[in-house]
């Protein structure tokens, strides 16, 4: 058993350890003895995946695990880089949540700390399944001890509750759709496990069908547009560390799911699927990010960009696709490097600011926008760590959201010659969603930032804000320490990346690239993340010189009150609060939004109003066109199912009885 | 067509002329702009040096700190001194070979000039009053619609070419001088002159004169700067101009930047001129202009993006 | 000497008539009664089976039924029946006596083209019965289907696991002891289950009559 197998068997004893421990434990060393069984799993994985993606190879068979099928475990360099990021997640927020219950905060029930292990080594399983019927397993285990994750604060929160149905219906929903692709797949190959269904030959509708199963249930797992309503319900109300976990682990389980259906089990198939995956990816970012840009919710706004997020891989994933099935095998496995790329990436800088919201919620007691401010002085550290991950999620040089950014963009602009017309229309459009969505998430991040940790405090909530006891903040140093050396060596991932798509496309290694360059295989342009940071504090150091050596005298500063238009010292009420800086963007974006604006008015007389109440609400309108309907639709056939069930139990009896004797008539008639 | 600005030394030097000479133009471009319009307008004018005038002024001044206001707020023109500063030495103006050529390629010279301004707006957001709210409101906002058109403008002009590196841009562009007035090269240049426009905040788009609240993007958010931050603010957004200007022209009148170190002396007159003539044009037609409503802007953007659009098409089918 | 095989022939046709029986006659103490005789039947088949094997554990297993089924359960629900005339007759069942007995004969019908195919992979005398025991579990369900009261109700469930249980012993020669054991204690307790409920609906409702309980709903 390699260091592979070690690592998993590890994982599993840490996990069946920490359950265990979670479950007898006093309330006072619950939550350290659960977050170090989870972190320990979480550093197994990693340490796995690691593995995984440098070559190493595993696999296991234990048929007498699950009946009929037994499990299989296969970790190939795919599955191992998405263990390797859910491992790393978890460590870091398993460490953060030790710390984040210090002096009793949060929810320390025996139920939540007691899944949480088993959660982390769900999403270290769920990329290691060899079989079907493994990964369906785990799928549902994964869904399952979310969904108990989710619910931990409702006692306290009647939102917690609505926002676990939403979750639990829509995951399920997913499931039973990944279930009926799958298990038509393993019909069809005559097998159950991936070897089997690699080598299998698939009718294209069959296969049509398969994929579009499997992008149903695989896209609603991870936010894809109309499926993703789900996310900004769930994501804010779990607790921090969990938010961070599925924000920045779970989610990247839907993109695996795609790209093992899509490009590895079914080879890649028609161009058609791929537009298709494109399509919903781009629709995805755009409508994730406006309502990020929208929301005053601190957490809901970032769920929102995890939505915008997962967008942009799945459209790097379509053109991968799109690619292949043109047989570019080049700009595939660059494309596809890119949006593995964004998920490590993404993964590093959303567990950031979720963690650092964390922090937030826990020293103030409140996430909205409108009601923070001042934070700066209070927690300069936690402002310091939200910065940089609103700077990778800015995708904006020096980060690491910008690499990432980069390398899709390269993919898109450099078209081979001789492509079709739908690539010719595809392609100019594919980048100017990327931008958008770029400008958009910029928007967003300055919104977040400025508002919510910047000037001075607009409501009486954050008064009280003191700094993040020191592991939190260790946990979320780490987590930002990962986000600096990937947005400055990016080319340490290069051979990993080139291993996987390698493995996926039966391609030639695409991300090549020294020390400090990152180079593309068949594409001319360079980049350097490393130089350009070093640029631009070589630049500054420079700057500050010359100004001192500017000014004459030397530079003391003098304190001034802020510019108030004579009116008297501006208050804290003045200043711009989140809805207010993203107003501008609303009014661009009204029909797309659809905000609802309600006002009440009462007059005194028919010339003055006595008072008036204006309120604006920003629903999610994909819910109202798409699901609202289908609710309606729902509720009504059920309410004309129940004459079905009048209470008379003859009648039950008669629907058994009619059913099987026409069961029977039917086996005797149909030779 | 010799090579040997190639050699790093030479390169390094060349740079270094090419960052000297920005700033020392780019107050004079700004001056040369005012100039002109006070012309145009029937006034005498202040002269083409002051705002290099202006800018001894400013940082002679004792710097003043708004009350409230943190490390981020005093951070901020240093950091946008510093992203002119590295994309002065990015582009190619003088030279197709700048030091940093390889390091950075068209995509991260936008982020960079993106960085400014975000960090700007947060300075904005860190002052805590209505002006600075405002202003990084409608600027983020500009930047947002603005982006897709940048970017869609630089997959037309790297789609034949096979890299987004400027300097392999700018020599494509001087071994084919046909591909210039090719029509996707045309709509380009008309998609990033609006652009430019809408990044350095002229008319148009935000008027740098008034100080009226309605009107104000840019002059909004430097609203509480004095002194030395003053000064450097102002440096770095005439810097900008100069180098948005400057890459214009130099990708769309590649002729006359140096291909050796002996070019050099010409390749200066040559961007000079260029950016002179570029800078004194967007100056008549401000004179001729109002500002727009700053819902009015999308529409401008829109169009913009359209013309980008069209010449990333163009750049499919008419080869 | 008797053949084996007339006397399985013969407690089979015994064991089909009582279920043709249950739903021929109205009173619930003759159900009752009915049922016994085929718990009798029902332990002769298996017997039959197991001495013709020579499996003395069929033979036990057999009387084990013959204790269960025979004894055991008819016991439980003669528990249940209260003194009182009115209650000891079953009310006008949802299909008519005629009409019932028409069923059953369409049922045994359907039986036998069902088990054809059962009864062609392995035609020997015994599973030549395997019809007679597909059709008491079908009469079962009909049974449990179409009569009014409660515990008329239970009697075509036991039809049913009657049934089921000959056709186990029929078509495989024999089900595992544990097997066995477990099914009949899953019904013994349904059973006592459903005898209690009874009691307890007649003392809630006043009746046992099933279309009473429609009013129940809201």
């Amino acid at each position: 058993m390699n260091i592979l197998g070690w690592g998993l068997t590890a994982a599993v004893a840490l996990a069946g350890l920490g359950t265990l421990a979670a479950l007898v434990a006093p309330e006072r060393v619950r939550p350290m003895l659960a977050g170090a069984a989870t972190a320990g799993v979480g550093g197994a994985g990693l340490a796995a995946g690691v593995a995984a993606v440098a070559g190493v190879g595993y696999h296991a068979r234990l048929p007498w695990l699950l009946p009929l099928f037994g499990v299989e475990l296969v970790l190939d360099p795919l599955g191992g880089l998405f263990v390797a990021v859910a491992g790393g997640v978890s460590l870091v927020a398993a460490v953060y949540g030790i710390g984040y219950a210090a002096r009793g905060h949060g929810n320390q029930s025996r139920s939540t700390q007691a899944v949480l292990p088993l959660f982390v080594l769900t999403l270290l399983l769920v990329p290691a399944a060899g079989s079907v019927s493994t990964l369906l397993v785990t799928w549902e285990l994964m869904a399952l001890t979310s969904l108990v994750l989710v619910l931990t604060d409702h006692r306290a929160r009647p939102r917690v509750t609505h926002a676990g149905l939403w979750y639990a219906v829509m995951t399920h929903l997913g499931f039973v759709a990944i279930l009926a692709g799958l298990v038509a797949f393993a019909a069809a190959a005559g097998g159950d496990t991936f070897e089997a269904l690699r080598a299998a030959r698939l009718s294209p509708a069959l296969a049509a069908v398969v994929f579009g199963a499997a992008l149903v249930g695989f896209g609603s797992k991870a936010g894809l547009v109309p499926l993703h309503v789900w996310l900004p319900r769930a994501h804010p109300e779990a607790p921090s560390q969990v938010s961070a976990m599925l924000s920045a682990a779970m989610v990247n389980l839907g993109v695996y799911g795609v790209v093992r259906v899509g490009l590895d089990l079914l080879g890649g198939g028609p161009a058609g699927w791929w537009l298709v995956v494109l399509g919903l990816g781009a629709a995805s970012a755009l409508y994730g990010i406006l309502h990020a840009a929208m929301a005053s919710d601190l957490k809901r706004l970032l769920a929102y960009s995890t939505v915008e997020n997962m967008g942009l891989v799945f459209l790097a994933v379509g053109v991968a696709g799109l690619f292949h099935a043109h047989g570019e095998e080049r700009l595939a496995a660059v494309a596809l490097a890119a949006g593995l790329l964004h998920v490590v990436n993404h993964a590093g800088f959303k567990t950031v600011l979720f963690l650092t919201a964390g922090s937030v919620l826990r020293a103030t007691g409140g996430r909205d926008l409108n009601a923070l401010g001042g934070l700066s002085r209070r927690m300069p550290v936690t402002t310091g760590l939200f910065a940089f991950g609103a700077l990778g999620a800015m995708a904006l040089p020096p980060g690491n959201g910008f690499v990432s950014e980069w390398l899709l963009l390269q993919s898109l602009v450099h078209p081979p010659a001789g492509t079709g017309v739908v690539t010719a229309v595809v392609l100019p459009l594919a980048v100017a969603v990327v931008a958008l969505t770029a400008g958009l998430a910029m928007a967003t991040f300055v919104k977040a930032l400025g508002v919510g940790f910047f000037a001075r405090p607009r409501s009486h909530v954050p008064e009280r804000a003191v700094e993040s006891p020191p592991l939190m903040l260790a946990a979320v140093g780490v987590a930002a320490a990962a986000c600096a050396g990937l947005a400055v060596a990016p080319t340490a991932l290069g051979p990993a990346l080139s291993r996987v798509t390698g493995d996926t496309l039966d391609v030639a290694p695409a991300v090549v690239g020294g020390a400090l360059t990152v180079r593309l295989a068949g594409i001319a342009s360079t980049i350097s993340p490393v130089l350009i940071l070093v640029a631009l504090v070589a630049a500054v150091a420079l700057t500050a010189l010359l100004a001192q050596v500017v000014a004459r005298r030397p530079a003391r500063r003098r304190d001034a009150p802020l510019w108030d238009c004579g009116a008297g010292p501006p208050t804290p009420r003045m200043q711009y609060t989140a809805t207010s800086f993203a107003e501008p963007l609303q009014r661009v974006f009204a029909d797309v939004l659809a905000p609802e604006t309600t006002v009440d008015t009462q007059h005194a007389s028919p010339y003055l109003l006595a008072r008036m109440r204006y309120q604006r609400r920003l629903p999610d309108r994909i819910e109202y066109w798409l699901y609202r309907p289908v609710l309606v639709a729902v509720n009504a056939l059920s309410r004309s199912a129940r004459a079905l069930a009048n209470g008379s139990v003859h009648r039950y009896l008669a629907y058994g009885f009619f059913g099987s004797i026409a069961l029977l008539v039917a086996l005797v008639v149909i030779p | 067509m010799t090579d040997s600005l190639q050699d790093p030394v030479t390169a390094v030097v060349a740079s270094l002329a090419q960052v000297a000479v920005v700033v020392l133009v780019a107050p004079l471009l700004v001056g040369l702009m005012r100039q002109v319009r006070a012309r145009m307008e029937g006034r005498v004018g202040a002269g083409v040096w002051q705002p290099w005038r202006d800018l001894r002024k400013l940082f002679r001044r004792q710097p003043v700190t708004p009350v409230g206001t943190t490390w981020a707020f005093r951070a901020a023109p240093l950091l946008l001194v510093a992203t002119a500063l590295v994309v002065a030495a990015t582009i190619p103006l003088l030279t197709t070979h700048t030091v940093l050529d390889r390091v950075a390629d068209l995509f991260a010279v936008v982020g960079l000039l993106t960085l400014g301004t975000v960090v700007l707006a947060l300075a904005a957001l860190n002052t805590g009053t209505a002006f600075g709210g405002m202003g990084a409101s409608r600027e983020v906002t500009v930047l947002a619609l603005v982006e897709p058109t940048i970017l869609v403008a630089v997959f037309a002009l790297s789609a034949r070419v096979g890299s987004t590196n400027l300097g392999q841009l700018v020599d494509a562009a001087l071994h084919d001088p046909l591909r210039v007035v090719s029509p996707a090269s045309l709509l380009a240049a008309a998609a990033l002159l609006v652009v430019t426009v809408a990044e350095t905040g002229r008319l148009p788009v935000d008027n740098p004169a008034t100080h009226l609240e309605l009107t104000m993007l840019h002059e909004a958010m430097v609203l509480e700067y004095s002194g030395v931050d003053l000064g450097l603010v102002e440096l770095a957004a005439s810097m900008r101009l100069t180098l948005l200007l400057g890459l214009v022209a130099s990708l769309f009148t590649p002729w006359g930047i140096a291909t050796s170190l002996a070019g050099l002396p010409l390749a200066l007159v040559a961007f000079t001129a260029k950016v002179a003539v570029l800078a004194a044009a967007l100056a008549a037609a401000e004179v001729l202009l109002a500002k727009l409503r700053l819902f009015r802007v999308p529409e401008l953007l829109a169009g913009s993006f359209v013309l980008a659009l069209l010449a990333a098409t163009t750049s499919f089918f008419l080869a | 000497m008797i053949d084996h095989v007339q006397v399985l022939h013969l407690a089979a046709g015994v064991f089909l008539l009582t279920a043709v029986g249950v739903l021929w006659r109205r009173q619930l103490p003759a159900k009752i009664r009915l049922l016994v005789v085929q718990g009798l039947a029902l332990a002769a088949m298996v017997g039959i089976i197991g001495v013709q094997r020579g499996d003395l554990a069929l033979v036990l297993v057999a009387a084990g039924l013959a204790v269960l089924r025979a004894g055991v359960m008819p016991a439980v629900l003669r528990r249940a029946l209260v003194p009182g005339a009115q209650e000891r007759r079953e009310t006008r069942p949802v299909v008519d006596v005629a009409a019932s007995l028409l069923a059953a004969a369409l049922l045994t019908l359907l039986a036998y083209a069902l088990t054809r195919p059962l009864v062609a992979l392995d035609p020997t005398p015994i599973t030549a019965v395997l019809p007679v025991a597909v059709a008491v579990v079908l009469i079962g369900f009909f049974v449990l289907t179409t009569r009014r009261r409660a515990l008329s109700q239970v009697v075509g469930f036991l039809l049913l696991d009657n049934g089921i249980t000959a056709t186990a012993f029929l078509a495989t020669g024999g089900i595992p002891l544990v097997v066995e054991v477990g099914v009949s204690f899953d019904v013994l307790l349904i059973v006592l289950v459903l005898q209690m409920l009874t009691l307890r609906l007649r003392a809630t409702v006043g009746t046992t009559d099933i279309n009473e309980l429609r009013e129940l709903r809201d």
